[in-house]
């Protein structure tokens, strides 16, 4: 008995030295692979879109090179968790999609690719200036653009019809005015007021630029949101939701638009090309009474939001020249190009070369995207990229200023709000 | 004992050390067994504990190096007004939900200790709410919360009792945090009856019928037989449900992110928000930490009670 008992002890050891030297073991055996790049990329809304690179990219890049690349798809939403991971810790994937100002935010970690953008963009007709918003870091590129992701207006043709409007109202305050009659007609309009990811930051940035107001100077320093315009810009938001929508928007998160307007609950919201692609393959019916338009004009101009997708090369990887080499393969014409049609338009180019490329005239409707590139800022626009900006994304300070107002705090008291938080988080920086 | 019986066990004492006869001691082989999980638990629990409170005393923006700020990111916690804000949604949201679980599921269990058919089904389909995966039954809720597509509001409209879409439940401040809390309490509620279900069918049988003859009715049994003797696992169950409850963050993440306006913003969401998607490491640190004193006092509380000498 004892004896039995003894052995079964020392199973119990030399299993546990042998799980620890399996674990010592494991990464050292991944790290002896073959050759070969991973690239980690957010799953796309458009399914052929990462097939494509899975079955022909990474397959003609193999044959070429010898090259071995690996497309890890990563769920919606989980992007930024897994890119932290990856730079915290130094390892992991060799190149990432990226958006929003993360170029910035990790810009210890990411290679500089200011050589590779300029070939590029020489080759493929000139970057868009605003993409280099987004990924020019103290002079250098530390991500090569390669889509916007729009967010525009998505509207009813047969309901404005009916309300009397042929086209979509060029101002704010036309839009509200046929918002009023829509409602009227049980046919309200739906923009996202809760804390979303981006169906709420898509519009109200552009409606808070559209009057003339900004969170902070272009000197990232001074705060600037006490203004009379952003006074009149929440004012008009306040209207524009009482007598266009319903209380329900205030907690809708990126999903709920989409489906009210698919459900016909709604005659128009702020989105991405999602919706129409959606209904087209869904609901053919609905979607021949779809269209899309720029946001409207305020008294200070037309905006939109930046929203691009970009890819970066992580400074852990081995050999970084193999990483470049890949991704200016990737982003000359033929590559780039096949996997932009795929895509339909729903990553809008930032080079000049494909502003006339076959893919938007597969649906013009989609033509607004492309239009809406050259007024398009990231959030805490005029000021350069900052910390401040994404933590002040993270606090949905500008949504929620105008989500209270529209639940019935006073203007006054919700900038005061808005003004307090910005304070403290650009002072922090 | 004789001679040579003895030799044998010299002999074999010679080899002054022995490997195998080391690990046979009790001390040895005791603290042998007990070092993985203490081990275990240093890596995975105590490090990033500790590691937590060393972020949360820096300026730690992510993939950059860290400055020592001292108590300056919890300093900048308490002038934020969205921290309060979170501080007070997470306590009621702990408090009511917690409260709706203990009496809810204290009221199933007691019906589940009942004799009736199909007892073993029903037993076992109580317990679905807990092993659904929370994401998964949370798009369930998202549905049913929507007043569009909400049976609930599909039930109100039709009877008349109120006004097409009807309420609108995650965009109301109130309503999200009510709803919440029922979809939290629907989640919890399996738990707690089992759990209570557990201790209830340990209460002898004998103890009822002497209440019975000495003329209790049905409360009396329940108030002066079951209850007191329920109590430790009531009180056991009850601290656990509140640390999960406190620190609880998918569901919240999943059906409000902390929407409308912060009105359902709790510690998890917010510390993860600001750590995560703001990129301020110290900062995010520094709010979740601030769960630790009041958990701390739950979990002191709940060692004294175990520890206290039943009588």
């Amino acid at each position: 008995m004892n004896g039995r008992f003894r052995q079964s002890r020392r199973d119990v050891l030399k299993l546990t030295a042998y799980g620890a030297a399996g674990a010592l073991l494991g990464p050292a055996v991944a790290r002896a692979a073959p050759k070969s790049l991973t690239m980690m990329h957010e799953s796309s809304f458009i399914p052929p879109y990462d097939a494509y690179f899975k079955n022909d990219l990474a397959k003609a890049y193999e044959k070429a090179t010898g090259i071995k690349v690996n497309y890890e798809v990563v769920s919606v939403g989980s992007l930024l968790t897994r890119v932290t991971t990856a730079a915290e810790n130094s390892t992991g994937a060799d190149l990432t999609a990226i958006g929003f100002n993360w170029a910035f935010l990790f810009d210890d970690k990411f290679v500089d690719v200011t050589d590779i953008a300029a070939e590029i963009g020489k080759e493929s007709g000139g970057w868009y200036e605003t993409a280099q918003e987004a990924v020019v870091v103290n002079g250098k590129w530390k991500a090569i653009p390669f889509g916007n992701i729009g967010q525009l207006m998505n509207w009813r043709t047969d309901w404005f019809k009916q309300a009397g409007y042929e086209k979509f109202p060029d101002t704010w305050d036309e839009l509200l005015e046929a918002g009023v009659k829509l409602k009227k007609a049980g046919h309200p309009f739906g923009f996202e007021l809760g804390h979303g990811f981006g169906d709420n930051h898509g519009w109200l940035y552009p409606l808070l630029w559209s009057y003339g107001a900004r969170e902070v100077e272009a000197d990232g320093k001074t705060i600037v949101i006490d203004s009379d315009e952003t006074a009149r810009a929440v004012d008009f938001c306040r209207r524009f939701f009482k007598e266009t929508m319903f209380e329900d928007v205030l907690g809708w998160t990126d999903v709920n638009n989409n489906k009210a307007f698919l459900s016909e609950q709604i005659s128009c919201t702020n989105n991405a090309e999602s919706i129409l692609w959606a209904a087209k393959k869904d609901f053919p019916e609905m979607a021949k009474v779809i269209d899309q338009s720029e946001n409207p004009k305020g008294p200070k101009g037309r905006f939109h939001m930046l929203n691009p997708l970009c890819h970066s090369i992580f400074t852990h990887t081995e050999d970084k020249q193999a990483a470049k080499d890949f991704l200016r393969w990737l982003m000359a014409p033929k590559q780039c190009g096949a996997w932009l049609d795929i895509a339909v338009s729903y990553y809008q180019p930032f080079l000049h070369a494909y502003d006339d490329a076959p893919f938007w005239k597969v649906e013009p409707r989609n033509l607004p995207y492309r239009d809406a590139l050259k007024t398009s800022h990231l959030p805490g626009w005029p000021a350069p990229l900052s910390r401040a900006q994404s933590e002040s994304v993270a606090k949905y300070v500008v949504v929620d200023m105008f989500a209270k107002a529209c639940a019935g705090k006073s203007t006054k008291e919700v900038i005061a709000d808005a003004n307090t938080q910005l304070k403290q988080i650009y002072r922090a920086s | 004992m004789t001679a040579p019986s003895l030799a044998p066990a010299l002999t074999h004492r010679r080899p002054a050390f022995s490997f195998g006869r080391w690990l046979e001691r009790g001390g040895v082989f005791s603290w042998l067994m007990v070092l993985p999980p203490v081990a275990f638990l240093a890596a995975l629990v105590g490090y990033p504990f500790f590691y937590g409170i060393w972020l949360s005393l820096q300026d730690r923006p992510v993939a950059k190096a860290g400055v020592f700020v001292g108590l300056a990111n919890y300093i900048g916690a308490w002038h934020d007004p969205v921290f309060w804000q979170v501080v007070v949604n997470t306590f009621v949201y702990t408090a009511v939900a917690t409260l709706l679980k203990m009496v809810g599921g204290l009221g199933l269990a007691l019906v589940m200790n009942q004799d009736f058919r199909f007892k073993n089904l029903t037993r076992a389909l109580l317990l679905l709410p807990f092993i659904v995966p929370t994401v998964l039954s949370t798009v369930a809720w998202q549905w049913i919360l929507d007043p569009a597509f909400s049976v609930v509001n599909w039930v109100l409209v039709a009877s008349g009792l109120i006004n097409s879409p009807g309420p609108s439940w995650l965009g109301n401040p109130y309503l999200a945090m009510a709803s919440l809390i029922v979809v939290n309490t629907w989640r919890g509620l399996p738990f707690y009856a089992i759990t209570l279900l557990a201790g209830l069918q340990t209460i002898s049988p004998e103890l009822y019928e002497a209440a019975t003859i000495d003329g209790a009715g049905t409360w009396q049994r329940f108030r002066y037989v079951t209850l007191p003797l329920l109590m430790p696992v009531i009180f056991i169950v009850t601290m656990f449900s509140v640390i999960f409850t406190f620190a609880d963050f998918q569901l919240i993440y999943v059906l409000t992110h902390g929407g409308p306006a912060n009105a359902t913003h709790v510690f998890a969401t917010y510390a993860f928000d600001i750590a995560m998607v703001g990129g301020q490491f110290g900062q995010g640190a520094a709010v979740a930490l601030t769960m630790v004193p009041p958990l701390a006092l739950i979990i002191l509380a709940m060692a004294i009670y175990m520890r206290a000498p039943k009588t």
